[in-house]
């Protein structure tokens, strides 16, 4: 039996990233903010979105939550969640 | 009556001094060592050099606040506190503390609020004195500081000669240059513990051992030099690979020997020296190492020129294999182990950060007996003592670098000096604790803002590749909340092995094993996108306890979960707290002074369990039936608990007042049916289905009495549990946890305070005030209780006890007889006596 081994790269490429169909349970909040219209759609559906997650605790965790984590925390309920899901795929993919 | 046995300031004393010239006749190089060497350490090193780990702990001088000028040799520190460390100064009663807003270590204004339990950090001072006349005139000392938090810099004689800005790892500093061999010597250490820099209970100050390395003025074996692991099994025999790093190697010979437990010699190697030598250990029968067996051997790596000893190091060694893979998870030497695992923060309860080895192994023992197997060190690399436990007893470990990247969670947490230290950070941790066995893999960071962002996945291909060139020989991982981040592909050449040109999310690039954090429902749907996956549950919520054990088992991907969290602990006070909200009022509870601890633990501050604790008995196996009730809401109210809490439940049938009111019990158990007998009396009969996870509800009519749960499997009574109502407080009971294995200073000494009824049952809600007196050869280190709000000092000599406990934790002196008197108003004293070598 051989023990297991980790070696270490060899140098730094910047990975490329894959362009993708935004969402309520995949995307991070801190890039639905970061597109307009797509942050658009997230206040129309949760009026009061920025307030919502206002919270200073929240506010470091925006870049790691989707809309949809917010869930276990009641800051958002399900049911807009589908709606913003259908108005997210009307954009497209975004890069 | 507490004793404490001072000694003088200079450390060397004319006893020591004369025997160790003695010794100078027949060794190469003997040496003096300091005064609180003698505290269990110098007996055993006097006839071997070089001296290293020399406990540097005893006799410092403290200040709490600024001092200005306090780095100067000729300071005047007389009027300073003494000490011997560890020492953190956050959990020790405020100056002139006082109520409401102050109580004992606890103030509402704090500016860490309740992240840091409403303790309060601030500035504070260390001296101490120290000659080393008796050392060989060209012997080179080395100061090691295991962690100082927060800030600190470390003065010898007037001189700057290091410091650390991180708070929790290890670094050692070279004190020669600057070293009086002629007369006194001072070390003065400032420590700054300043603003909004941690999201839970960190301490202030030395809060973990100081020792002394004296070492020969050529050649030695660098600091952190020895890497050791195990490459092979085969024929009954391990392949032990050795890597020693040596400094001014030439003319030097490398010796390295695996001695087993019994001292015996198992394995030996011999090279000549050079700057970096490889050797191969092969070891017959191997005696393997794993959280069931911890066999530890001890690897000995010894220095000689001509045929003499000039520097020697002795460190744990576990010969053991952990492997990972997507078919059969983890297994460690062959044998596939699920974790069963907590995280844990770095205090000691009572105690506040103060790292003691009898602490630590208590905590890990506690651990043990709750069938836990495996901590993650959150958020912060461990101390050695806490290391050293979890080597002894069987603990698999996942150490943890960082809680934050580039980005700050508080306004002066580390990423403020992250850019420009974290790569000291990661050698710290790696190099030092590379040959645990305990060890399993290394966490990059916990829930790290904007992780998945161009810069946050530049950052943790680097902190991954940074450990891997030190230490390849265990996955890197990473605790990941929330989203994993968009897809992406790596190129060959940065990816890590096999996985280049394919898919894979930003969070996960560069992590070879995952943790996720609250991401139960994610688990299995990506593994069908991501089979390839080895992951694991690097945080979750106690109720869903059941859930995990579930997947555990039908899922050998998933290696098992971490808690948060195993035990509790000061800060993030109210995390896992319980209300009783007026009705029609929104589920919503912000757990605020005078909340000071996290009261999300299985174990409660002192140790005992809770109601999470009883369920993941029976969900672990450890148990086959737990039976407890729903502390009644009162009238015009509902039970609630938080996401990281588990409902206000007791092992306890004493509910006064509510007689004839209906009372909610529940009993836990992997059986198939549970009747509930009250009194005697039949009144309720469930079977319980896959959907119940293993929890029978029920409510009954209280009336004093018994309680009790009988199960069933396929009709036959497997297990029962009975709860019964306690008569009046009689007595106090003083119970003595096991005797410690160390000596002196070291030794510590855990008392339990119980309120017992008259058939000496301990009275589940009672809290009253106890006043304790100690006499003999210990001082009191900590007393109080679980009670999750701040109550009063943990540092007097009168507690309040909690649902009828409080736990004393007695500091050793000199050695000998310890007698301590338990008194409370109204009730016979009680009183022990017990040893303290």
């Amino acid at each position: 039996m051989d023990a297991p081994h980790y070696p270490p790269a060899k140098a730094y490429i910047a990975p490329r990233r894959i362009p993708r169909v935004l969402s309520s349970h995949d995307t991070p909040i801190a890039v639905l903010q970061s597109i307009p219209a797509a942050w658009a759609i997230v206040n129309k559906e949760i009026p009061g979105m920025d307030r919502r997650i206002g919270n200073e605790q929240l506010q470091v965790h925006l870049g790691n939550f989707s809309l949809a984590s917010l869930l276990v925390f009641g800051v958002v309920q399900p049911e807009p969640l589908k709606r913003i899901d259908e108005q997210l795929k009307a954009l497209g993919e975004v890069a | 009556m507490t004793s404490l046995g001072r000694r003088p300031l200079t450390t060397t004393d004319r006893r020591t001094t004369l025997i160790l010239a003695a010794g100078t006749a027949l060794l190469p190089i003997t040496a003096a060592a300091s005064q609180t060497a003698e505290v269990g350490k110098l007996d055993e090193q006097r006839n071997r050099w070089p001296l290293r780990g020399i406990s540097f702990d005893g006799d410092w001088r403290f200040f709490r606040g600024s001092a200005l000028g306090a780095e100067a040799r000729s300071f005047d520190d007389s009027a300073w506190r003494k000490l011997d460390l560890p020492h953190d100064w956050s959990v020790e009663d405020l100056p002139g503390s006082a109520g409401p807003d102050q109580i004992g270590p606890f103030d509402k204004k704090a500016i860490g609020k309740g992240a840091t339990g409403f303790t309060v950090g601030g500035e504070g001072w260390y001296r101490k004195h120290f000659r080393l006349d008796a050392y060989p005139v060209d012997a080179r000392f080395e100061l090691h500081f295991d962690g100082v938090y927060l800030e600190c810099d470390v003065y010898l004689n007037g001189t700057r000669v290091g410091g650390s800005v991180h708070g929790y790892i290890p670094f050692a500093l070279d004190l020669t240059p600057q070293i009086n061999r002629a007369s006194d010597n001072v070390i003065a250490v400032r420590v700054r513990n300043e603003g909004r820099n941690t999201r839970w209970y960190a301490g202030s100050g030395i809060y973990r051992p100081v020792t002394l390395n004296v070492l020969p003025a050529t050649g030695r074996i660098a600091h952190w030099g020895v890497s050791a692991w195990t490459r092979r099994f085969a024929n009954g025999r391990a392949d032990v690979v050795v890597k020693t790093v040596i400094e001014q190697a030439q003319g030097l010979e490398v010796i390295t020997r695996l001695r087993d437990g019994s001292g015996a010699v198992a394995a030996e190697a011999r090279s000549p020296g050079s700057a970096q030598v490889e050797q191969m250990l092969k070891l017959k029968g191997p005696r393997l190492w794993s959280p069931d067996e911890p066999n530890l051997y001890t690897l000995e790596t010894e220095l000689l020129r001509g045929g003499i000893v000039i520097d020697r190091l002795e460190q744990l060694f576990g010969v053991r294999i952990v492997t990972f893979d997507p078919q059969r998870g983890m297994s460690i030497n062959g044998k596939p182990t699920k974790v069963r695992g907590g995280c844990i923060h770095h205090d000691n309860g009572l105690l506040g950060a103060c790292a003691y080895g009898d602490a630590d192994e208590r905590r890990i023992g506690l651990l043990k007996a709750r069938g836990f197997n495996a901590i993650r060190s959150s958020h912060n690399p461990s101390s050695q003592t806490l290391r050293d436990a979890c080597d002894r007893l069987g603990m698999l470990v996942i150490e943890e670098a960082f809680d934050a990247w580039h980005e700050s969670k508080e306004p002066q947490d580390f990423a403020t000096h992250f850019r420009d230290y974290w790569r000291e950070v990661i050698e710290a941790m790696v190099l030092s604790r590379r040959n645990s066995p305990s060890i399993i893999m290394w966490s990059i960071g916990n829930e790290i803002p904007s992780r998945a962002t161009d810069e946050g996945v530049e950052w943790e291909w680097k902190l991954a590749n940074a450990v891997k060139q030190i230490d390849p020989t265990r996955p890197v991982t990473a605790g990941l909340n929330g989203v994993l981040g968009q897809e992406m592909v790596v190129a060959a050449g940065t990816a890590r092995p096999g996985r280049a040109g394919k898919v894979d999310n930003a969070s996960t690039l560069f992590i070879d094993v995952p943790g996720y954090n609250y991401r139960l429902e994610d688990i299995e749907p990506e593994h069908v996108t991501h089979p390839e996956r080895v992951v694991y549950a690097s945080e979750t919520f106690a109720r869903e306890v059941f859930d995990y054990a579930a997947l555990s088992e039908r899922a050998p991907y998933f290696l098992g979960e971490f808690l948060w969290t195993a035990m509790d602990y000061i800060g993030e006070a109210g995390l896992g707290a319980t209300a009783f909200l007026k009705k029609g009022n929104p589920p919503f509870y912000f757990a605020a002074w005078p909340w000071v601890n996290a009261w999300c633990g299985d174990l409660d501050l002192i140790g005992q369990q809770k109601a999470a604790s009883l369920a993941r008995d029976v969900a672990w196996g450890l148990s086959p039936l737990e039976l407890v009730a729903a502390r009644p809401a009162p009238e015009g109210t509902y039970p609630w608990a938080a996401n990281w809490g588990w409902p206000d439940e007791v092992a306890s049938w004493n509910w006064p007042g509510q007689e004839g009111k209906q009372i909610t019990v529940r009993a836990y158990t992997r059986a198939q049916k549970v009747q509930l007998l009250h009194n005697g009396k039949m009144v309720d009969e469930k079977t319980l289905s896959a959907d119940d996870k293993h929890t029978i509800e029920a409510t009954v009519p209280y009336a004093a009495g018994t309680l009790e749960a009988v199960a069933f499997v396929g009709g036959r009574e497997v297990a029962r549990r009975k709860l019964e109502t306690v008569g009046p407080a009689a007595a106090l009971r003083i119970v003595m946890e096991g005797p410690s294995r160390r000596k002196g200073r070291e030794a510590l000494a855990y008392a339990r305070i119980e309120v017992v009824d008259a058939q000496g049952r301990v009275l589940p809600e009672d809290e009253r005030m106890v006043s304790l007196d100690l006499c003999g050869a210990a001082e009191l280190a900590a007393f109080g209780s679980a009670n999750p709000r701040a109550v009063g000092s943990l540092r007097a000599s009168q507690a309040r006890t909690f649902r009828g406990r409080a736990l004393a934790i007695l500091r050793g002196t000199t050695g000998g007889m310890v007698t301590m008197k338990a008194t409370s108003r109204g009730l016979p004293a009680a009183s022990v006596s017990t040893m303290l070598a």
